[in-house]
């Protein structure tokens, strides 16, 4: 019985505060519209966020999971993570890299479980056909690149092992590349100029799909020896190792360490395997997904605020109908209840709008950059704008609730 | 229950407010007992005590001192929210300036005090056109209190006073904002509730309508003369 008359009560509140809400349309929908862009631009963030997650963790395991990277420099992913500054220290071992082809063919020949290796040199250049002419990444490297990477052609083939042992000037194109520069005629043959040298196209890439450093579409391909020459460069600035399984890898890995240390001191290099990596992107990227957040987060406390002057002002505005409705019979609890829940309607409604809209908006982002809707994020949004409403609800409806119902009456 | 049964019974009540460290007797040792079906008046000069007397009479207010009892229950003594619980049921106040809620249809506006004692919502309805009804406006449920003359508007308040059956009607100055033909009208309504029955207790300041009352207790400085 008491619960059904409790319930009659909630019922008949409810009808009250919304009431109240319809009266102030306008103002009513500029309060939650607070709310509304807190909540949207939290979900749009975190969206943005963990969708940059998926697409480069994504890209990574593309590098896939049997390889081993010897990059120049002394790197500690976990320090990386972190967020010191090893990001510029990392730039600057690239630049003053001591790997050498040697190192590559050393550790080829001296460990068995090393199923294939390549070594990178990369530079940007400008490249010329004809009237195109375009910055490209240039990627040296050696003959085994289609084994290790997996690549298949659309036309033509990679370099031989003697074309980069003799420094031969020829070019493989990416997909996107021969498109651009050649639209639908047949790279095969043709000369393109690459800075002074010019170079014979012998090969076009299949298209691979995605952007970034682990796609090829974008990138022309030459012999190391021929970029080292062209570029001025004797060191490398990758190797990468192939072992036949995962479960080879950290074996390799310190193997791999033992037979570089002759020649490499300690510092001048670091070795990365894709689980490495990857976790290490995450954390990054967990972090960052982390601030966005935060930071919309702040909008929807300034959404809170403007609920809480908007009751302190029907609070004020509607003090003589307090007033009446305690005559009445209202009891200071039965007040409170009528305005938290028109604070709470307003959080909650403007929460539920800006879900859809978040949810809306990522769906329209995802078409322009990778975003994805986290459902933890839209739990949390929501949660977080009804606590809103709550906290900032209550000093103005305890407020109300604590008026004399003489002194209210006699406000005009 | 028998005809001379006092609904309510106030025993030498002060009423001391401090303003500025000096201490002001607005009601100084009033007692008085107003019995059932009984249509008394209260009058006086402004200052002497009648809205605070009518305060504490509709339990908006507790005594510094003395007794007041409603329907044999001891009031003085009580909180805030047991002293809306007992407005809700025994008092049904008119008031001046109507305070009827705008934009609020007349029969949502009598239904009112009935939302906050959990009546069931069929009932709720049922209750507030007989109330309207019986103040004579049974055509006029829907309208807003805008769309109501100043004495329609009155009787809407006189109908939200009656839905809950209360001990006591308790008018405050009710013809006060009214001209005189709509004053009459609203005069006579309080005379078919008395004579249907209801305790009516009427604060005014008009000797006019103070004398249509049984019985007359005239006010001064916070005392009865």
């Amino acid at each position: 019985m008491l619960v059904n008359s409790r319930r009659l009560e909630i019922k008949q509140l409810t009808k009250v505060a919304l009431k109240a809400l319809q009266t102030n349309k306008s103002r009513s929908f500029l309060t939650a519209l607070g709310v509304i862009i807190g909540v949207a631009s939290v979900i749009l963030l975190v969206s943005v966020g963990s969708g940059l997650k998926t697409y480069i963790t994504g890209q990574m395991q593309d590098m896939g999971s049997n390889l081993i990277m010897i990059v120049p420099g002394d790197i500690d992913l976990d320090k990386m993570s972190a967020g010191s500054g090893q990001m510029q220290t990392a730039d600057l071992a690239v630049m003053t890299s001591k790997l050498k082809l040697e190192h590559m063919e050393e550790i080829k020949k001296e460990i068995p479980e090393i199923q294939g290796a390549i070594a990178i040199v990369m530079v940007s250049s400008p490249v010329n056909y004809k009237r195109e002419s375009k910055i490209i990444q240039v990627i040296g490297t050696t003959e085994d690149y289609i084994e290790i990477r997996k690549t298949e052609f659309y036309q033509g083939a990679f370099f031989s092992k003697a074309a980069v042992n003799s420094g031969r000037k020829v070019a493989v194109l990416g997909f996107k590349i021969a498109e651009d520069l050649f639209g639908e005629k047949n790279p095969l043959g043709k000369k393109i100029e690459l800075g002074e040298a010019r170079y014979t196209v012998i090969g076009v890439i299949e298209k691979k799909g995605g952007q970034g450093s682990m796609s090829p579409d974008d990138k022309i391909f030459i012999p190391l020896t021929t970029a080292q020459h062209q570029f001025d460069q004797d060191n490398v600035n990758l190797i990468m190792a192939e072992v036949h399984s995962s479960d080879e890898i950290s074996s390799t890995i310190s193997q791999i360490e033992q037979v570089l240390k002759k020649r490499l001191g300690e510092k001048e290099f670091s070795l990365l395997d894709q689980k490495e990596i990857l976790s290490t992107v995450s954390n990054i990227l967990n972090t960052l997904t982390a601030a966005l957040g935060g930071i919309a987060a702040i909008s929807l406390l300034v959404g809170g605020i403007g609920i809480m002057n908007i009751m302190l002002v029907s609070v004020t505005e509607r003090t003589h109908e307090i007033g009446l409705r305690k005559a009445l019979g209202a009891t200071p609890e039965i007040i409170l209840m009528q305005f938290l829940l028109e604070a709470v309607f307003l959080s909650v409604g403007g929460g539920i709008v800006g879900i859809m809209l978040g949810c809306g908006g990522t769906v329209l982002l995802n078409k322009f950059m990778p975003s994805v809707i986290t459902p933890w994020s839209v739990l949390l949004a929501f949660f977080v704008s009804a606590a809103v409403g709550i906290i900032f609800g209550i000093m103005p409806a305890r407020g109300a609730a604590k008026l004399s119902p003489i002194e209210a009456l006699r406000y005009e | 229950m028998t005809k001379n049964e006092t609904v309510l019974k106030l025993e030498n009540v002060f009423k001391i407010y401090k303003m500025d460290g000096i201490s002001v007797k607005a009601l100084n040792g009033i007692s008085l007992s107003v019995k059932k079906k009984e249509f008394i008046s209260i009058v006086g000069p402004s200052g002497s005590g009648k809205s605070t007397l009518m305060h504490i009479i509709g339990c908006l207010d507790v005594p510094t001192s003395g007794k007041v009892i409603l329907e044999n229950q001891e009031i003085s003594q009580l909180n805030e929210r047991q002293l809306a619980k007992i407005r809700n049921k025994k008092i049904g106040f008119v008031f001046q300036q109507f305070n009827l809620l705008t934009r609020t249809s007349a029969l949502e506006n009598v239904a009112l005090p009935l939302i906050y004692n959990n009546t069931d919502e069929l009932k709720i309805r049922e209750k507030a056109k007989e109330a309207l009804k019986m103040v004579g406006l049974a055509d006029r449920l829907n309208h807003h209190p805008n769309q109501l003359s100043g004495g329609q508007q009155q009787r809407v308040a006189i109908a939200r006073a009656l839905v809950t059956n209360p001990a006591i009607i308790l008018a405050d100055e009710p013809t006060g904002n009214l001209d005189s033909k709509s004053g009459v009208e609203i005069l006579k309504i309080f005379d078919k509730l008395h004579k249907q029955g209801k305790t009516v207790v009427v604060v005014t300041h008009d000797q006019n309508i103070a004398a249509r009352a049984q019985r007359i207790i005239h006010l001064k400085d916070g005392q009865i003369i």
